[in-house]
């Protein structure tokens, strides 16, 4: 796979190819790759987006859980970053049962933004660029804006 | 710029995650926004021509419902997710760096029947780290008789790759 992304996140789900089927159906993802176990699980998949890719695997073992096996907590977190569309893109993953945590909303730092978490409680945001926000305007809004830190 | 997929850890330490993965792994360090009280707001490292986001734990209910944002620390070792690095070459010399800088290689440098070396370290906080480069070209069939696995949908054959 020499067209791989230098660094890509992999995704534990309990039902992998349930998974996989609602990154298609929500986000727009495109299932290219998909290697099952004997016991029908998923050791290795690739969901695509604009030449890029998450891993779809599970279901889980060992180490390594679904956030519905841990009360909804997320050790990792995947952003995507749009072209265009974002607004759009929100109405379409909500649609396919997707959670809505943060509504699209201009950022301080000239991207528009919306959160979600997926039907196994995987956390995902996406960003589209509304605004060239120079370096110092961006730490001028953001401390404007800026409440409790996390 | 960035590229389209980007992964998050989240760590109880995250500056001090940030100074290990650049020791253990050769990570740069890209941005780094703290907050008046000095903990990360938002933090992004390079390496490989790939970007990934360092965040320190966090929960906000009006913003992620449910979820909470955790360090494989706070959760017994368990991790939610991989992350999956791909070197265009040094697998084994990055594996002994990452030993030296005390990673818990938990998966020895080897070759995969798909044609890739990989090794799999844990950083100090647990979060698993996947590497691998390309080592030989090997077709869907050879991988299946290899592998006894069943290639559901197979990858696109050479042409593109």
């Amino acid at each position: 796979m020499p067209d791989a992304p230098p660094i890509s996140p992999l995704l534990f789900y309990r039902d992998p190819k349930a998974a996989l089927d609602f990154l298609e159906r929500a986000f727009g993802f495109e299932t290219r790759l998909v290697v099952e176990t004997e016991a029908g699980g998923v050791m290795h998949s690739e969901s695509a987006f604009e030449g890029h890719v998450v891993m779809v695997v599970g279901p889980p073992s060992h180490s390594a859980a679904s956030p519905l096996d841990l009360g909804g907590r997320v050790t990792g977190h995947v952003h995507v970053q749009l072209r265009e569309g974002i607004d759009a893109l929100c109405e379409r993953a909500r649609a396919a049962g997707a959670r809505i945590g943060r509504e699209p909303e201009d950022q301080p730092y000239g991207d528009r933004v919306f959160t979600c978490l997926d039907p196994e409680g995987q956390s995902w945001s996406f960003g589209q660029k509304v605004e060239a926000v120079p370096p110092a305007e961006q730490a001028r809004r953001s401390g404007a804006a800026r409440g409790s830190a996390p | 710029m960035t590229s389209a997929f980007t992964p998050s850890v989240f760590y109880r330490d995250p500056l001090a995650a940030m100074r290990w993965l650049e020791a253990a792994f050769g990570f740069e360090t890209s941005l780094l926004v703290t907050d008046q009280a000095g903990h990360v707001g938002h933090a992004q490292m390079t390496y490989a021509g790939g970007v990934v986001d360092i965040g320190g734990e966090w929960s906000s209910p009006e913003l992620l419902g449910p979820a909470s944002l955790k360090s494989p620390a706070s959760l017994g070792g368990v991790g939610t997710q991989f992350v999956r690095v791909r070197l265009a070459s040094g697998l084994d010399a990055h594996c002994e760096r990452a030993r030296a800088a005390g990673a818990r290689i938990t998966q020895e440098p080897q070759d995969q029947f798909y044609g890739d070396r990989t090794y799999r370290a844990l950083d100090p906080e647990g979060h698993v780290w996947n590497f691998s480069e390309a080592v030989a070209e090997v077709s869907v069939a050879q991988m299946e008789r290899a592998s006894g696995l069943k290639f559901a949908i197979p990858p696109k054959e050479p042409s593109d790759a």
